[in-house]
């Protein structure tokens, strides 16, 4: 027998909001972990009872990260319950509007959350160690402050429709709320232009985005790594190396299954928007992988559990089926009792399954081989899952592989607005239920909205984060990010920086907090923020 | 060199994602060209678990100074005035906020739910939310109405939700380079040089206002306020001034002015016909009227632009000022 610990982490920072993170280790391996989400707000019970049209400023307000995804969420829903009639215009720009805010993001989030932890002294004895630091430490590191601001582009091509991100109601049920002008598609080509000018080909790739989008396997990305001193030495090249030397790949597993709704409604597929007709309209495809096989996304298949969530006990439910949450007692991570409630997070499953959401769900998604015409195609990761497995490497990778991507669609789509469209039809309130989908930056959020009477019955979201962050389920199953820290070896349980990057490789919406314990003495041995 | 410690309570992070995106200086710059010395941040602090605590408890004990004690979020109260619906670092956030209350030189509100309870405080406020120094338009808050810093200045209200990254930044400026006596406030606790003008001043359909043309969703050209529920003309902020992103506004894009700005945002708190839609009495007289406005003498005014714009249509009157090309 050796070594038992627990280490608690409390706060994890990094991470947007409030996570607190228990984990017990054997030997310096991680054998369970608990995560604790710290903060109520109640923004599903403020809505009841108030305009239906209500979820267009409120839930932008959940989290300020993925306020343009809310809406998109938010207006879908509306759409569907209303069955209002959408122009081309308005989903191309609806689209722009999402894709922009989650380009945004990638930059952002990679310097600024993740990457200088591959700055830290626990990788100081590898070879690339120096190098890391020269670039990725926080604020003087030389891509950190290109990264950053860079990052603050494609929110201004957001600002360019939705008058200012975060925080815009831009898309509203029948279409979007401006009509933009000549000056405003030609100066958004101009702003990305110059992100993909001033970073993502200068800095972050090192070649064109066609040659990129050439990889199709994981032997082609290392191939593309060596194949000159540019790729080698640009800031994805130096994260492949780096990140195979730092073991990267070695830990963080998780659940093995994935869900993503997709998202990007096609112009021409959903100008009568149905919950039926979504799947089949997305460019970039939802759907479920067990690890073998992929299933066709169905919303009826996901249920909400709450016995370990510090909410009155309800029967495992559709969201349109669930009661608005009555809150009750909490507890700080150190007298959490991990058998009985400990989070304010749901614990969402998908045919029972707890299931990873986020970039790496997608682009497995793109690899489906059913995926229609209009929808990515794209091999690789599937590839790189049979390869190389999950992994925060894989996690990290997945991420920055979109924004490639995403600035062609970016650019497709603001060729293809009509100036002489319809951007707006107005739509007829009536009752009924309505669900909205998307994927944020960090994975799949919907809406479900129930209208009665002309106000709001019931309105539930499900954030990604509560997907991949969310507690034990009804049968006492881990959630994503509790089983991607088993057996995540820590190498200083002061310093339990692998704990902190397993977390963050999700990306999660909540400032998260790691408590390490000695688990027989229970000592606190560290704690920190994710 | 300032000491600055920013904390998130009920909060969406929304201001320090708007932070981000500063320009002028950047954050980047703030920290290495600006002396400002970021002790800790949620999103880009680099100390984590213990370290947090330690340096918390050395702020509150008087070892390490606290010059701007910067807080996003809501306060959050409940269950029944406990604060453990938002627990940090082990402790209910609010008890932090009061010890760290006591040693900052100057307290720094940000965004709508820290200056007057936000979205979280919209009735039934499940979290028993409130602002720091004042709930909706009522001075007191969790802090209290007799509150001042060291500093000798009440909580620094920088209200909008979220709030503009200039805003924020020229105002650590401006406490880091001395010039805090400039920085005058009003009776919200506004510094005046961001929000004595209105969301209207520089807002390109102004003139549409002043003659009464009706703007509306997908449409170029035209008032919001008469019927999508703008907010411009009761809303002091510079938006249309200080441009968002670099690109833009809500009223330039024609999006409504929410009035995220005065406190009691979201107004009429979200009732049934509030949102984007003008409330109106007898079906066309606003509700709301821009502020400085007696409500008769405005009605008034209106329907004789309104009645003078219609007769002028029926006379074939040239309006070239309201079109709006592609």
């Amino acid at each position: 027998m050796g070594a038992y610990k627990e280490l608690n982490i409390s706060p994890v920072g990094r991470v947007e909001g409030d996570l607190d993170v228990k984990v017990y280790m054997e030997d310096g391996v991680v054998t369970r972990a608990h995560t604790q989400a710290a903060m109520f707000r109640g923004f599903e019970k403020i809505m009841a009872g108030k305009d239906p049209q209500s979820g267009l400023i409120v839930t932008p307000r959940i989290c300020g990260i993925c306020g343009g995804s809310h809406l998109y969420c938010a207006s879908s829903a509306l759409d569907t319950a209303w069955k209002t009639h959408l122009p081309s215009n308005a989903l191309l720009l609806r689209a722009i509007g999402q894709a922009t805010e989650t380009i945004q993001s990638i930059p952002r989030w990679f310097y600024a959350i993740f990457a200088t932890d591959m700055a830290n002294k626990k990788f100081a004895n590898k070879p690339l160690y120096q190098e890391v630091v020269k670039r990725f430490a926080a604020y003087v590191g030389t891509s950190f402050q290109r990264g950053v601001t860079a990052s603050g582009r494609p929110v201004e091509v957001y600002a360019l429709f939705g008058g200012q991100w975060p925080h815009s109601s831009y898309m509203v049920p029948g279409g979007v709320m401006c009509a933009p002008t000549l000056k405003d598609i030609t100066r958004a080509h101009a702003i990305m232009n110059f992100f993909r000018n001033d970073w993502l080909e200068s800095v972050w790739l090192g070649c064109s985005i066609e040659r990129y989008l050439q990889i199709k396997s994981w032997d082609d990305l290392l191939a593309w790594v060596d194949e000159n001193e540019s790729q080698r030495n640009s800031d994805l090249g130096l994260l492949i190396r780096a990140g195979l030397e730092f073991g990267l790949d070695k830990f963080g597993q998780g659940v093995g299954k994935f869900m993503a709704y997709g998202t990007y409604l096609h112009k021409d597929l959903y100008q009568r928007p149905t919950v039926e007709g979504r799947q089949t309209a997305v460019i970039s495809p939802g759907g479920f992988w067990d690890g073998e096989r992929f299933f066709d996304l169905d919303h009826l298949q996901i249920e909400e559990h709450v016995s370990h969530s510090w909410y009155t006990d309800t029967p495992a439910s559709h969201p349109w089926n669930e009661p608005l949450p009555t809150p009750l007692p909490s507890q700080n991570l150190e007298n959490s009792d991990f058998n009985g409630k400990y989070s304010w997070s749901k614990s969402p499953r998908y045919m029972g399954h707890a299931a990873e959401v986020g970039p790496l769900a997608r682009v497995i998604m793109n690899a489906n081989p059913n995926n229609l015409e209009h929808q990515i195609q794209d091999p690789l990761f599937l590839d790189i899952m049979r390869v190389k497995g999950p992994s925060v490497f894989t996690r990290v990778l997945a991420r920055m592989h979109e924004a490639p991507r995403l600035y062609e669609y970016i650019n497709q789509w603001l060729s293809q607005v009509n100036l002489d469209g319809e951007f707006y039809v107005k739509p007829t309130e009536r009752d009924g239920k309505g669900w909205g989908a998307t994927e944020a930056a960090r994975g799949a959020l919907a809406h479900w909205i129930e209208v009665e009477d002309g106000i709001i019955k019931n309105y539930q979201v499900v954030a990604p984060t509560t997907w991949n962050v969310g507690p034990n389920d009804n049968e006492g199953k881990p959630g994503p990010i509790e089983a991607a820290l088993e057996g995540t070896e820590i190498e200083d349980p002061h310093d339990p920086v692998e704990v902190g990057m397993v977390a963050r490789s999700f990306d999660s919406c909540l400032v998260c907090t790691v408590h390490a314990h000695d688990a027989k003495s229970n000592e606190e041995l560290a704690r920190f923020k994710v | 060199m300032a000491n600055v410690l920013w904390l998130q309570g009920g909060a969406c992070s929304g201001n320090t994602m708007s932070f981000l995106n500063a320009e002028e200086p950047t954050v980047v710059e703030l920290v290495t060209d600006f002396g400002i010395n970021i002790l800790w941040h949620p999103s880009i602090g680099l100390e984590i678990g213990h370290q947090v605590t330690d340096l918390l408890n050395d702020i509150v004990a008087g070892k390490v100074q606290l010059d701007i004690l910067v807080f996003e979020g809501s306060i959050i109260q409940g269950p029944n005035g406990s604060g453990t619906m938002n627990y940090f670092s082990e402790r209910p956030m609010k008890d932090w906020v009061k010890a760290l209350s006591e040693v900052a030189g100057f307290v720094v509100a940000i965004g709508d739910c820290a200056t007057w309870g936000g979205i979280p405080a919209v009735p039934p406020n499940p979290s028993e939310s409130t602002g720091m120094q004042f709930l909706k338009k009522q001075k007191g808050g969790f802090l209290g109405e007799k509150y001042v810093s060291k500093g000798g200045l009440p909580v620094i209200n920088i209200p909008g939700c979220p709030a503009h990254p200039d805003w924020v930044t020229q105002i650590l400026v401006a406490i880091a380079t001395g010039r805090i006596q400039d920085v005058l406030l009003d009776e919200y606790h506004r510094p005046k040089t961001f929000f004595t003008d209105f969301v209207q001043t520089g807002c390109p359909n102004a003139i549409s206002f002043a003659q009464k043309v009706d703007g509306h969703f997908g449409k170029r050209g035209g008032c919001l306020f008469y019927e999508v529920g703008c907010r411009g003309p009761m809303t002091r902020a510079s938006c249309n001034r200080i441009l968002w992103n670099r690109t833009a506004s809500k009223t330039r894009a024609n999006h409504p002015c929410l009035g995220c700005t005065e406190p009691g945002f979201p107004h009429h708190d979200l009732v049934k016909g509030s949102v984007f839609k003008t409330m109106k009495y007898l079906g066309f007289l606003p509700k709301d009227v821009p502020t400085g406005t007696n409500k008769l003498a405005y009605y008034t005014r209106a329907g004789f632009e309104k009645v003078m714009g219609t007769a002028e249509n029926i006379m074939g009157v040239n309006k070239e000022h309201f079109e709006t090309s592609k």
